[in-house]
């Protein structure tokens, strides 16, 4: 089996100026990430993850081993034509604008123009930064210079997507929103490699984690597997009768076991996010998404992109857009040497200006965001396009290997 | 390519937002003007003109040179530093072509710059006679020696191999070597005394005749004017500095007695500062069908001492060989290749050094090679003793050395002298295609091998 992400006994050995080894950063790491998964790489400070990622990406020589993206090396631009890369600090060009950035960026993936206004427009949607677009990003504030870094790492449609520490400086709605993507992008059938020492995140959306420490592996493993407590039970229901919390308690002492009855605390990510959507309601009870240039920056970045993400979040029920453009995403994939399929890409980006717009049916997850929809259904369906993959494609491309099949 | 061109504006986009050009061309707008206005020269209209092209083309040339420095390094170094490469060269580009990109963005503004600055120029010295209500006469003397491209012909240099031999072997004879020659070796003492022959045919006493020819002088237009460019030195210094010359200039082949000529032979008597430039003006039409021209100098008894026509620079001839805009556009091109080299240069110190070590090197090295020449030549005579050491080491990278000085184009404008295309070429291909594709190839090396991410642990 072939993986997204494979080292074998890499080894990073920092030596001083006399060649003498120094110190371990990373330690013979042996590493297999599938394809499709999240997978979490924790550690503490100086455990040696960013440099993992580093010599992954080849900005770092191994000193021994092997790293391997999707089979090959990282550097090869056959190979990281397929990747998307969120450093830990989004290192940006500071004298250009956010449209600019992604322009470059889009740029250098050799995208033909009509592909790249398209996707920069659908990015800067997502990550709410369409009102600043025309600032110098070196005006940003750090969360907006990683929402920036983010819709940057995103704009080749990436199959494989590494993100180092990609919620640092966020606040809680955009680390909301991160987490969500990530889910996304995952249902769409994309790999994601995910440095972090906040465990929450983690938690949250990786499959399977690693810890880091010395440059070693010290536990590896499904999230679920690692986490669970095989001698505990936990039950949960809706508000019932204190006469049935007795007969429970009485059928529990009989059973001789040590138990604890609550109610459930909110988790304070959900709370705050719902408060912030509650407010924003209320500021601007007709608005909808659009009207967010006479806010603040911090709202500003954030209005917009949550409906679309929430939008984005949807959208695997709408099934209509796998059998649309089933290879779409082939397409977009093999533009890059020949040049000239990125018309059937084109169309189908173009298409949802079409007044069919039943995919945004409201999804059950964000009713209070419904209202909002209508303004941006069409971009959502850009973004669709963009960052979708349908999940039949993805079966058929894993069953066969790799898809040669391609529509004309 | 694409790519390469995506990197190009980055670059230049990043060169002029970050303000490291905008100082370089606020400085060069405001500079030009003011040296406009306030250059006098010697305080004729062409003296002025000649002092404006010089000035102005050497700030440009310094200017845009430091500016091509300092952004060529600072493309690279900053993206290391700042860690902007983490996020370009994991994208589908190769190393080599991210730095292609960087030095052609460079290229591309210094490009745009120059022909900008060379504009201005351009402009300010056409418009300067109309502009100063500059005399007939002066507009003539500037069409003719300033607004013009000339051709020089120097006197082809004389065998004087059997005579010196001779001389050295009467001198040995009569062992007058060791008195005269003491410690040179016998190479070097044949060398001066070919020198010492040469400057004896270049000599006139009083009432001796010294005679010149040149072929191949093919005017632009036979009615334009010729010149014959020289300098008198002297043996003993006349009270008021001048020294007489009688001149005849044509095709002296024609002129036996009672022979119709075909072209026109023209006899000069005149008075000349010594020591310094002087131009003789004829026609051009004394020029022979075949390209024939002779130069007849004879020192007349007018005067009471010895003239002599220093070898390096004592006589040539000029004459209109193409236009002042041609010759123009020649000039800004070899600065165009001191540029290109210049960014290739700091491509290199980017590619592994920091910002400030590398601007240090780049600029030892331009510095050099601003004054090669006395660098070379001080190279050659501090290695005498150590000739073989220096010949495989030493004088092979002094050669690689970029030579600014001696293709400086203002040497070339302000004489109003030719700069061929062939001159051109050959500097294009010296400093651009030789030494500066070197240093770039050594750059794309180094950048595609190195680690760009610091150690952080």
């Amino acid at each position: 089996m072939d993986y997204a992400v494979e080292t074998i006994g890499l080894t990073k050995v920092f030596s001083d100026w006399w060649g003498r080894a120094k110190v371990f950063a990373v330690d013979d790491l042996n590493l297999q990430i599938r394809h499709n998964e999240v997978f979490g790489l924790l550690g503490p400070n100086g455990s040696g993850k960013t440099t993992t990622l580093k010599m992954l990406l080849g900005l770092l020589h191994p000193t021994k081993g092997h790293a391997l993206l999707l089979g090959g090396d990282g550097s090869d631009p056959k190979i990281s034509a397929h990747i998307g890369f969120l450093p830990e600090e989004s290192y940006l060009y500071r004298f250009l604008n956010a449209r600019e950035t992604l322009d470059f960026y889009g740029r250098l993936f050799g995208l033909s123009r009509d592909v790249r206004q398209m996707r920069i427009e659908a990015l800067l949607d997502m990550v709410g930064l369409k009102a600043v677009a025309s600032r110098p990003v070196g005006t940003y504030s750090k969360g907006m210079a990683r929402r920036i870094g983010l819709a940057q790492a995103l704009i080749n449609d990436p199959d494989l997507l590494i993100l180092d520490e990609p919620t640092t400086g966020l606040d809680p709605i955009g680390t909301r929103q991160i987490k969500d993507l990530i889910l996304r992008l995952v249902e769409r059938g994309k790999t994601i490699l995910l440095c972090s020492h906040l465990l929450a995140d983690v938690e949250d959306v990786c499959h399977r984690i690693a810890i880091l420490y010395g440059g070693k592996i010290q536990a590896q493993g499904r999230v679920k597997e690692l986490l669970q407590q095989a001698n505990k039970r936990q039950i949960t229901t809706d508000a019932v009768s204190e006469s049935a919390i007795e007969r429970i308690k009485h059928i529990l002492t009989q059973e001789r076991v040590t138990f604890e009855i609550s109610s459930p605390l909110e988790r304070l990510e959900t709370f705050f996010i719902h408060t912030v959507a509650e407010a924003q309601q209320q500021a601007k009870p007709t608005s909808g998404a659009v009207s967010t240039t006479r806010i603040g920056d911090f709202l500003t970045g954030v209005e917009p992109s949550q409906s679309l993400l929430d939008k984005l979040v949807a959208a695997p029920q709408q099934p209509e857009t796998a059998p649309a453009a089933p290879r779409t995403d082939k397409v977009a994939e093999t533009e890059l040497p020949k040049g000239q399929p990125r018309k059937d890409l084109l169309r189908e980006l173009a298409k949802p200006t079409a007044p069919d717009t039943k995919p945004v049916a409201p999804s059950p997850v964000q009713p209070s965001e419904d209202k909002q929809v209508s303004p941006e259904q069409i971009k959502k369906n850009v973004l669709d396009a963009l960052t979708g993959r349908s999940a039949s494609e993805q079966t058929k491309r894993t069953e066969k290997g790799d898809g040669e099949s391609r529509d004309a | 390519m694409r790519r390469i061109w995506a990197v190009a504006r980055n670059t230049i986009r990043q060169a002029l937002r970050m303000k490291v050009a905008a100082v370089f061309i606020a400085l060069l707008l405001i500079l030009l003007p003011i040296l406009g206005l306030t250059v006098t020269g010697d305080g004729t209209l062409k003296g002025r003109l000649q002092t404006f092209v010089s000035y102005g083309f050497s700030l440009t040339s310094l200017l845009l040179s430091f500016l091509t420095i300092i952004v060529s390094i600072y493309t690279i170094t900053s993206d290391i530093e700042h860690r902007q490469i983490y996020t370009v060269v994991t994208k589908p580009i190769r190393r080599s072509h991210l730095i292609l990109g960087k030095l052609l963005g460079v290229i591309v503004l210094d490009i745009a710059l120059l022909t900008l600055f060379a504009g201005i120029i351009f402009g300010a010295i056409m418009f300067m006679p109309w502009l100063l209500h500059a005399s007939p006469e002066e507009i003539r003397e500037v069409d003719n020696e300033f607004y013009t491209a000339r051709a020089s012909l120097v006197p082809p240099e004389i065998d004087v191999s059997e005579e010196t031999q001779a001389l050295y072997d009467k001198l040995e004879k009569n062992d007058q070597l060791d008195q005269i020659y003491k410690g040179y070796t016998r190479a070097e003492t044949l060398k001066l005394l070919a020198k010492q022959k040469r400057l004896e045919k270049r000599a006139a006493v009083v009432g001796q005749r010294l005679l010149w020819e040149f072929r191949n002088v093919r005017p632009l237009n036979p009615n334009e004017s010729l010149f014959i460019r020289f300098k008198y030195d002297v043996s003993v210094t006349p009270p008021d500095e001048q020294a007489w010359g009688e001149w005849y200039i044509g095709d002296l082949r024609q002129s036996g007695p009672g022979a119709e000529n075909a072209t026109p032979v023209i006899p000069i008597l005149r008075k000349d500062a010594v020591r310094t430039f002087r131009e003789i003006e004829v026609p051009a039409a004394v020029v022979a069908k075949d390209g024939y021209l002779a130069i007849g100098f004879i020192n007349p008894p007018l005067n009471e001492t010895v003239v002599i026509f220093p070898l390096e620079d004592g006589l040539e001839v000029l004459y209109k060989a193409d236009t002042f805009g041609g010759n123009f556009v020649r000039a800004a091109v070899l600065i165009l290749c001191r540029l290109v080299f210049l960014a290739c240069l700091g491509t290199l110190a980017g590619s592994f050094l920091s910002f400030p070590v590398a601007i240090l090197f780049c600029l030892v090295i331009f510095l050099t090679g601003t004054v090669s020449g006395f660098v070379l030549e001080s190279f050659d005579s501090l290695s005498k003793n150590i000739g073989v050491i220096y010949t495989y080491t030493v004088k092979g990278l002094v050669q690689l050395l970029p030579q600014f000085d001696k293709y400086n184009p203002t040497t070339f404008l302000v004489p109003a002298r030719l700069i061929t295309w062939g001159f051109v070429g050959k500097v294009a291909t010296l400093m651009v295609a030789v030494k500066a594709l070197l240093l770039l190839l050594l750059a794309l090396v180094i950048f595609s091998f190195r680690e760009l991410a610091k150690v952080v642990i």
